[in-house]
């Protein structure tokens, strides 16, 4: 038999244990995007009697425009500076047309507005971000809680596996909707156990209804909710270390604090990075929390990037406006991704 | 009880009867497939028992009803459209009338239904594009104020009537006893828990109207720029922001029975709750007009509607169908079976419910001297979301100035973008 004949056979089954999986992924996953790229170009709505037009760059134009405009103030004679409104501007100097401000800021006496034509996009990017940056270290840091409080050898610890684990397997619409009920301003759980163990003094926190408060509420309902998923993982990764490295240090007197510092985190650190990135990518896609709990208000505050391409392409209709969303979130996302590996590989290049 | 039964049973068999295409070639009715959206058992049942009666009295038509789920009733229409298997007959909701028949799934009914007759129906449950009437309401509803007498007497407030609504004024200091009255933490409920773009425009657009504002310049349905940012639409909205900010409305009540629950004083909603409020309240519960807020008494209107398809191969018997059920006295057994007001004087006048001195004629009465038809425009989804967007920044505190000048901008953009066969009409 000579090697020829080996490789072409091999190479078949590489072919038949693969088809199937490259078809599925074909279909569903590189056509469809292909279809979104084609798309963006184009002002095709969601269902439209008329055929949709080529419309060149005007959906990228309009998601990722931004431009500044800087103002003198007003002199009104009462000491307090002033400034021509932003959307009198915007609303008739053709030059700024269709912009909308995104923030503004004063330096010396002069406002510095910086204006985007979708602000809402770029609101979302920040807000999803935040999220990210919030929900990461906290839910992780509970789920390595968790997992060292169940592996700590107490009784019923299975009992504590299944309670920490029962909200993954919750519908996340039916623990939004009861969360929703927690935060409740005037009746909700939350509010009424901290004007209980304060005396009253903490007043109650309008939690969704707060643009400051609400992303923070729905980070600790999606930390809360995720943290059993990370615990597990990391549990396994608990009882992947060797006994005996516990039991020497043990010997040699290192106190539980040395212990965790020197013997399970080191343990631990591919199953830690493993998690950071799964939690990272689940935060990155925040949709049916804040779909259910605030719509992505109070005021924007709470509206990601996914939320917006829904809202965009879907309840508008406006299906290439949603594609051109997903397209530059997929950009975004793929380069802060080859800068992470980047890190990551550089780093462990400097340790060998 | 025996009631409900039968009409559960009546709902089944008519369900049955569908699946089974029961006009053989022996028949020679012609068959029509009528679509429903399922909206509660009692209208659906009474739908059935029209179907049923009219096929009865029929030689020459037979209707085949089938109920489709609401949810994604929107979706089945277009797509039984985009593929050519729509119904002949079907409903369709007010707000969509419009763009359904700018994209052409719908045939104008002037054909089939004599102008008489469709003069006697109130404006809000016409559907009307372009001058021509694409969809016809056989019950419709009806915003109201709700509260109990007792409530408003310990205030000291007098009970308003039709002929003289309380003022915005007046209406703002009963809220306000009621609030410094310590009874309520809230005193109004707004529904503004339901965050949908259809409530939002439904319930708070007729307000915009009595201020002197509205969605868009209803001469030409190309620009709202005047009328949602206007002077009158600013007053609107820095009334509506003060309601929240003094707390008389909570932004998002934790459901919807603030009112039976006795959270709230006084609740803004349909004639669709009326059961549970006189459940709650009995005698002492009062039906009463929204405010006058300056240019009169106005509540939103337009609900379900019944419209022939484009691809409808049989047109007359579709209009056989509309036009039996618009004939008063099925007008009237839909509205007492379903608490749906009807639209036609005569309907109402036979039904139990809404006839003069009936326990709910006060809904008829309200929707047809202040009902007020949404702007006929293709846009209208565009406006409502628009609007929505814009009216929950002002709930929350933004600036309403900025939020009502962003909604116009947004729909006069989509007015623009749109294709220039989405521009005409009126």
């Amino acid at each position: 038999m000579s090697v020829g004949i080996r490789r072409t056979r091999s190479r078949f089954a590489a072919i038949l244990f693969g088809g199937p999986a490259a078809i599925g992924l074909t279909m569903f996953l590189a056509l469809p995007f292909l279809m979104a790229l084609i798309l963006t170009f184009t002002d095709q709505r969601l269902v439209s009697p008329d055929a949709s037009r080529f419309v060149g760059l005007r959906n990228y134009e309009r998601l990722l425009s931004v431009t500044t405009l800087v103002q003198d103030p007003v002199s009104v004679g009462d000491g307090q500076d002033r400034y021509v409104r932003i959307r009198d501007i915007t609303r008739t100097d053709p030059e700024y047309r269709g912009y909308r401000p995104l923030t503004s800021f004063v330096m010396g006496d002069r406002r510095v507005t910086v204006l985007a034509r979708d602000p809402a996009f770029l609101r979302a990017l920040g807000n999803t971000f935040l999220f990210a940056v919030l929900v990461v270290p906290l839910q992780c840091v509970m789920a390595l809680g968790l997992a060292l409080l169940v592996n700590a050898g107490l009784r019923g610890q299975t009992i504590f596996r299944a309670v920490y684990f029962s909200p993954v397997v919750m519908s996340m619409v039916i623990v939004s909707v009861i969360w929703s009920f927690l935060f409740d301003r005037d009746l909700g759980l939350f509010n009424q156990a901290l004007s209980l163990v304060s005396f009253g003094l903490i007043p109650p926190i309008d939690w969704l209804g707060d643009p400051s408060a609400a992303m923070p509420a729905i980070v600790i309902m999606s930390a809360w909710q995720g943290a059993g998923f990370q615990m597990l993982i990391l549990l396994a990764g608990l009882q992947g270390i060797a006994q005996e490295l516990y039991d020497a240090a043990r010997i040699d007197g290192a106190t539980a604090w040395q212990r965790f510092v020197h013997i399970t985190l080191p343990g631990l650190r591919n199953t830690i990075t493993f998690v950071l990135i799964v939690t990272t990518i689940a935060a990155l896609g925040l949709f049916t929390q804040v779909d259910v709990m605030t719509g992505g208000g109070p005021r924007g505050s709470t509206a990601t990037v996914m939320f917006e391409a829904v809202r965009r392409g879907v309840r508008e209709q406006n299906v290439s406006y949603g594609a051109t969303i997903s397209l530059i979130y997929f950009a975004i996302i793929t380069v802060f991704i080859l800068l992470q590996q980047l890190v990551l590989r550089r780093r462990q290049g400097a340790r060998r | 009880m025996v009631a409900w039964r039968r009409m559960i049973a009546t709902a089944l068999m008519a369900g049955s009867a569908a699946s089974c295409a029961p006009v053989g070639s022996a028949d020679p009715r012609t068959e029509l497939v009528l679509w429903r959206n399922q909206v509660g058992l009692q209208e659906e049942a009474a739908t059935a028992a029209l179907v049923a009666r009219f096929n009865a009295a029929q030689s020459k038509w037979h209707v085949v009803a089938q109920s489709l789920p609401q949810g994604g009733y929107g979706q089945s229409i277009v797509a039984a459209s985009l593929a050519g298997r729509m119904p002949c007959i079907m409903t369709v909701d007010s707000p969509t009338v419009a763009s359904y028949a700018w994209a052409g799934h719908l045939r104008p009914l002037d054909a089939y239904v004599p102008a008489s007759n469709i003069a006697q129906i109130i404006p809000a449950a016409v559907g009307r594009y372009a001058g021509k009437t694409y969809a016809l309401g056989q019950i419709d509803a009806a915003l109201a104020i709700y509260t109990k007498r007792s409530i408003l007497a310990s205030v000291g407030a007098r009970v308003p009537t039709l002929d003289h609504p309380w003022s915005g004024a007046e209406f703002q200091t009963i809220l306000e006893r009621l609030k410094a009255a310590g009874a309520y933490r809230y005193p109004l409920d707004l529904a503004t828990r339901d965050d949908k773009p259809s409530w939002w425009t439904y319930a708070f657009s007729p307000v915009l109207r009595s201020f002197g504002g509205d969605l868009i310049d209803r001469t030409g349905l190309a620009s709202a720029q005047g009328e949602l940012n206007g002077e009158p639409a600013i007053r609107f909205g820095t009334w509506f922001q003060g309601l929240f900010r003094k707390g008389l409305v909570n932004r998002k009540e934790p459901d919807e029975n603030g009112f039976v629950k006795g959270r709230s004083a006084l609740v803004y909603s349909g004639n669709w709750w009326v059961a549970d409020y006189r459940d709650y309240a009995g005698k002492d519960l009062l039906v009463l007009p929204p405010p006058d807020f300056g240019q009169g008494v106005r509540i939103g209107g337009g609900s379900w509607q019944w419209a022939i398809s484009r691809t409808c191969a049989h047109p007359d018997g579709a209009g056989a169908f509309i036009r039996f059920l618009l004939q008063p006295d099925n007008i009237a057994a839909m509205s007492d079976a379903s608490g749906g007001v009807p639209v036609t004087e005569a309907g109402a006048a036979a039904s139990k419910a809404f006839g003069k001195g009936g326990d709910s004629r006060i809904f008829f009465d309200l929707m047809r001297r202040f009902a007020l038809e949404r702007p006929a425009t293709p846009a209208f989804p565009t406006i409502a979301n628009a609007f929505t967007a814009a009216m929950r920044d002002i709930m929350d505190g933004g600036d309403v100035r900025d939020s009502l000048d962003d909604a116009v901008d947004d729909i006069d953009g989509a007015i623009a973008d749109s294709p220039p066969s989405a521009k005409a009409g009126k």
